[in-house]
């Protein structure tokens, strides 16, 4: 998959990236080829191959 | 002419604090608690962005937000309406927070809003349920759109964003306190306590402070002498202020003088 732009060698689903990517699940909104992925469907949501995951989250911000 | 009310509220949220605070800058997320706690802040403004691999950021501003206080996600970075909205949607998708900070910037030197684009997006994220808070150029003809749109405030900018100068633009600002009746939330520019009391005595219904709270040398003190300035600024605004005038008028008697001074 490509995570923010980078490939990234990886085959599950999202709870299982999120992991391997040291991020919470709760705090952590997902988009796969664009489209957010409700945190409901992030066990059933399998990513692989060619995939574009970007992980988002609130940053300090004004 | 504008409501009296000495508990603040925005839609169903009642507000003992007119300070609002925005995250960004800070020199470490744990201030936010200490702010709530200590300065009664009670809405933190937050940005969406990139997290995890590949980015700058590892660490959720989410954690730190104390669980009472409001979110209002911001949707900087956003270049256009569309943007916006997305920004929006997955900042809701985050939080159960429906607040969010219109926030459209095409010109990176002064980072003015792009009004046009703001009422594109408060359209499409009022009927989406959002409680809509756009950031906007003072122009009061955009904030009574904004009014009828059914934005929750507006929060029009007293200077350029991290400029610390104050109410630069009182006469384009003080039409949109007087004229509209959601709430007017001033924005961005301001550096001082003293800007934050004069918004405040000027009729503003709330401040949002970011950049003279987090780049102080102690935030959490700087946002405590913002709340005071907010709340003596209010207070005054409530009781009326006095007309300037422009000859002496005596505080001390001027009759029974004594004779041999």
């Amino acid at each position: 998959v490509f995570v923010n732009d980078k490939p990234f060698e990886f085959s599950g689903n999202i709870i299982e990236l999120l992991k391997e990517l040291n991020l919470n699940p709760e705090t952590t909104a997902v988009l796969v080829n664009n489209k957010i992925v409700p945190k409901a469907e992030f066990e059933r949501t399998i990513v692989g191959d060619d995939d574009y995951v970007e992980t988002i989250s609130f940053v300090g911000g004004g | 002419m504008k409501k009296d009310i000495k508990q603040f509220q925005i839609g169903e949220v009642k507000l003992s604090s007119r300070l609002f605070v925005g995250t960004g800058k800070l020199p470490n997320y744990e201030l936010i608690e200490e702010m709530y706690k200590e300065a009664n802040v009670q809405v933190f403004t937050v940005a969406v962005r990139r997290i995890g691999p590949n980015t700058k950021h590892t660490q959720s501003v989410l954690e730190y937000i104390p669980k009472e206080a409001v979110i209002m996600v911001n949707t900087s970075g956003a270049k256009d309406h569309k943007e916006a909205i997305r920004i929006a949607e997955i900042g809701r998708e985050l939080t159960k927070s429906d607040w969010v900070k219109i926030e459209i910037e095409t010109d990176s030197k002064y980072l003015f809003p792009d009004n046009n684009g703001t009422i594109l997006a408060a359209q499409v994220l009022v009927k989406e349920g959002f409680k809509v808070f756009p950031y906007i150029y003072p122009d009061l003809i955009v904030a009574k759109k904004l009014e009828e749109i059914g934005a929750s405030a507006v929060m029009p900018l007293a200077s350029p964003i991290g400029t610390n100068k104050g109410i630069g633009c009182e006469v384009l600002l003080k039409p949109i306190i007087n004229e509209i009746s959601i709430p007017v939330i001033i924005d961005a520019g301001i550096g001082r306590p003293s800007h934050a009391a004069k918004a405040m005595e000027m009729g503003a219904d709330a401040v949002l402070i970011n950049t003279a709270i987090a780049t102080a040398n102690q935030p959490v003190s700087m946002a405590k002498a913002f709340a005071k300035a907010v709340e003596a600024g209010r207070l005054a605004y409530e009781i009326g202020l006095l007309e300037e005038k422009e000859f002496a008028s005596a505080s001390s008697p001027l009759d029974d003088l004594i004779r041999g001074v």
